[in-house]
């Protein structure tokens, strides 16, 4: 009954980490390695959605990306709809909103391969790129993993930036998390706990998951960085 | 494990793992455009919510292949929401105002806009209250005992609206303006009261009467119609909608003997 | 052909020293140069702004015709287009790597199966075939120096730039695997520059030497001259051996050498290695001067001179001795009142076998 609701959860969890592997790396590759003074800023700007309420995010989105402005204007004019209660749209935002989720733990996990490493590397020849797929993402894996676990997770529970920009459009954007609120707000508690229940499920079981294949490893992820 | 070339490639069965993952993932169910079946989208107030089921549930049967989706909340939610795009095509509001607005604002058009019900405001407590609102009126709220008042939001809600009308008519609203407890829409006013959160709630009849729902058991005390605006409530058909067509055989549905037979089940009166 | 790598690298620190290293080390002559100081002097900074990983504030470096950085052009090669193998101090083994793939990963722009050859080939030369499909965390210290120096040479390198090579390796690791460095490296047939801070290591390495002080390079050329003849005072602190003395070896005996240097016959502990023509290297610390009378000691040298000159350093005192060989001692200057050491006093200079260092000597 509520099975579109989590494959719309999974789907939007599963896409926004894909999103930002594919867009942090390479944010989270700079701000690991560069020296650029203004640095900090970057930095902060990054982290803001950490304290910013999902609300306040979300309003400013519909805001700056609504059908009557300019950017919203182009978002339509490429995908063909308007920018609220569409799942592009809630891509967008849950990609804004997780942000720091992903870029914070894959930076530390690059900047905590050792600079050797890579200096060793170009000196065999091999360029800043190939480097980076060949020396740098292997030995930082298991921080870029955690990170993307932890993107995956907080989306699957994200809510507020969901109901802002997304509305309650069943199958399209409403997500387990607002289809819960929404059977609270009908007094159907039954159906309330039961989607509860299952999300809750559903995260826990992709997590085990994820960390129990990591385990399965289990030393040897040590084994790279030791001695 | 057995030595091999070693690749500069993490963990082959996590990778393994991952990729079943994401293949299970990404099959979702697409939104059902143009072909079968045909979605008709419905934003409704949640006052009519439990109405609006058993309505859709006999429009689907009456028509195969159609599929009814409805997203609820109140009505001013609902409305800023389709003012900034929001793909609905049909909007059943809890008054006759945000309609209206709607029709001015050009999103559609006035033959498109009827009355369908008009709503009730009772008070919903818990069995066992003390507060004895059926002898002593509404002047029973501004007693010390009573804490908490639960009702909509007037700002988005027009039962909240009419819920501080009627307190003002009573006399008793500056007393009690501290002991509001305001919920997002009615269906959260209603949960505050379930959940004992708030002494009493002020709720549409369609809500507080429902059967099997945690609002059953409780008293439920009217209150006196002419403290309050009546509270007309009209459905219109958006312009933007993509099935104008459906849209309009549903709000004639609603507004037909079958439709108002349900309304009234449910606790609705009727234009 | 003389190509040379001529350098003029110049660098600042804020708030510390700044180097302005200028040299040129020929290509096609003696085949390993050590880059020599005291920690500090830059070496490290060299070393890098030759490999490209630094970028100097100032200066040129040029190998043979082609400018790798240039200041005022604004031109800078970046490591990978330079060709120069580096040897990391600690070696930096790539630790998700096999051993057959970290050597053969500069290797990435050739077809497989050149690139297995290759590997095979410097594995065989540098001992590695057992070793292929092990971890780097798998391998001791020598392994491991073995496997990032074929890393190195097997792209093929015009220039091998070696950063403090046996100072990651534990003393008798050190001692043992210095000779083979040496052989290794000629064997190459690629230029090496060596940086160390270490004199024995400089010795056993290097054919040339530049002298690297507090960022400038003060003086250039074959080794033991420079360690026999420092150009001023500050070489001579730095390079620290005081007598180095050619000798040849006369005899093996449990464990000792004997060897000869001028009239003199020094005992030292054998280390391996070594052939007919040797340097036998003793610090003027170790040098112990004793009346001339016949007492015994446990100094297993003990030759009998006289005080040849002598002078004054602060609380010490520098004595030359003749005693069969010219040695310097270093005394203090209590010691050498009581013992009454001035030019034509009678002396025994008695040094440890163990203080007396042999290292090969070539040509």
């Amino acid at each position: 009954m509520d099975l579109s609701a989590l494959a719309l959860s999974m789907k939007l969890a599963g896409l926004t980490t894909a999103v930002l592997v594919v867009l942090g790396l390479p944010l989270a590759s700079w701000l690991a390695t560069t020296r650029f003074r203004g640095r900090f800023l970057v930095e902060a700007v990054v982290a803001l959605p950490l304290v910013l309420p999902p609300t306040v995010l979300g309003f400013y989105l519909l805001v700056g990306l609504g059908p009557r402005t300019a950017p919203g204007g182009l978002f339509q004019a490429v995908l063909g709809h308007p920018f609220p209660f569409s799942f592009a749209g809630l891509l967008v935002a849950s990609v804004l909103y997780s942000l720091p989720f992903a870029v914070q733990p894959f930076a530390g996990a690059l900047a905590g391969v050792d600079r050797r490493y890579v200096e060793a590397s170009h000196t065999l020849g091999v360029s800043r790129l190939g480097t980076f797929f060949k020396v740098t993402l292997p030995l930082a894996w298991p921080g870029v993993l955690a990170g993307a676990v932890l993107t995956f997770a907080h989306t699957l529970g994200e809510f507020g930036v969901v109901l802002m920009v997304g509305g309650n459009i069943p199958g399209q954007t409403r997500t387990m998390s607002i289809a819960i609120f929404d059977h609270v707000e009908a007094l159907e508690y039954g159906a309330a706990h039961r989607t509860a229940g299952l999300l809750l499920l559903v995260s826990f079981a992709v997590l085990a998951l994820v960390y129990g294949l990591q385990g399965l490893r289990g030393g040897r992820l040590l084994s790279w960085t030791g001695r | 494990m057995k030595p091999r070339r070693a690749r500069a490639c993490p963990n082959a069965p996590l990778l393994a793992g991952l990729a079943a993952l994401v293949a299970v993932l990404l099959p979702t169910p697409a939104p059902a455009q143009g072909a079968a079946p045909r979605r008709i989208s419905v934003a409704a107030a949640a006052s009519v919510r439990p109405a609006l089921e058993e309505l859709a549930r006999a429009f689907e049967a009456a028509r195969p292949g159609v599929e009814v989706a409805i997203s609820t909340g109140a009505s001013g939610a609902l409305f800023a929401q389709i003012q900034n795009g929001a793909p609905f095509d049909l909007f059943l509001s809890a008054d006759r105002e945000y309609p209206a607005r709607i029709v001015e604002a050009g999103l559609a058009a006035p033959a498109d806009e009827r009355v369908y019900a008009h709503g009730k405001l009772v008070a919903w407590l818990p069995a066992g209250s003390p507060l004895d609102l059926e002898r002593r009126g509404l002047a029973a709220l501004a007693d010390p005992a009573v804490r908490r008042i639960a009702i909509a939001n007037p700002a988005v809600a027009p039962f909240g609206r009419a819920t501080e009308r009627a307190l003002e008519a009573a006399g008793v609203l500056a007393a009690v303006k501290g002991k509001l407890v305001l919920g997002t829409s009615v269906g959260q006013a209603a949960q505050f009261a379930t959940t004992g959160a708030a002494d009493v709630a002020f709720l549409p009849l369609s809500l507080a009467a429902g059967e099997g729902n945690p609002l059953a058991g409780g008293r439920i005390v009217p209150v006196p119609e002419p403290l309050y605006p009546k509270l007309e409530q009209s459905g219109v058909v958006l312009a933007r909608a993509r099935e104008p067509a459906l849209a309009r055989d549903l709000l004639s549905f609603v507004t037909g003997a079958q439709g108002r037979e349900i309304l009234l089940r449910h606790g609705h009166g009727l234009p | 052909m003389d190509r040379a790598l001529t350098f003029e690298i110049g660098r600042r620190f804020p708030g510390g020293p700044a180097v302005d290293a200028r040299a040129s080390i020929p290509l096609d002559g003696d085949p390993v140069t050590v880059l020599f100081g005291p920690s500090g002097a830059g070496k490290t900074t060299v070393l890098r702004a030759l490999a490209g990983l630094d970028r100097p504030d100032g200066g040129r470096i040029a190998f043979g015709e082609e400018v790798w950085f240039d200041a005022s052009t604004g031109r800078h090669l970046p490591p990978q287009a330079r060709g120069a193998g580096l040897l990391f101090q600690d070696f930096a083994l790539f630790p998700h790597l096999s051993v057959r793939a970290n050597v053969g990963y500069g290797l990435h722009r050739q077809g497989a199966a050149e690139r297995r050859a290759r590997v095979e080939e410097l594995a065989g030369r540098y001992g590695l075939g057992a070793l292929l499909d092990r971890r780097p965390s798998q391998l001791s210290g020598g392994q491991r120096q073995r496997v990032a120096l074929a890393r190195a040479l097997a792209p093929r390198p015009r220039l091998l730039l070696l950063d403090e090579p046996l100072s990651a390796l534990d003393a008798p690791s050190r001692e043992a695997l210095r000779g083979e460095l040496r052989e290794q490296l000629e064997r190459a047939g690629v230029p090496a520059l060596v940086v160390t801070h270490d004199r024995t290591e400089a010795l056993a390495l290097g054919d040339r030497i530049l002298v690297l002080v507090s960022g400038t390079i003060r003086q250039a050329g074959p080794v033991h001259e420079v360690f026999s003849a420092p150009a001023d005072v500050e070489v001579a602190r730095v390079v620290g051996t005081e007598n180095v003395l050619p000798a040849r070896l006369v005899r093996r005996e449990e464990g000792l050498v004997a060897v000869r240097a001028g009239e003199a016959e020094l005992l030292a502990i054998d280390p391996g290695g070594v052939e007919d023509e040797v340097y036998a290297c003793i610090r003027a610390e170790e040098v112990v001067l004793e009346p001339d009378d016949g007492h015994a000691s446990s100094a297993r040298n003990r030759l009998r001179g006289a005080v040849l000159a002598r002078r004054e350093e602060g609380p010490l005192v520098r004595i030359s001795v003749e005693c069969g060989v010219r040695l310097v001692a270093l005394v203090t200057r209590a010691s050498a009142e009581r013992l009454g050491l001035v030019p034509g006093a009678r002396v025994a200079a008695a040094v440890k076998a163990p203080s007396v260092r042999v290292v090969p000597r070539r040509r």
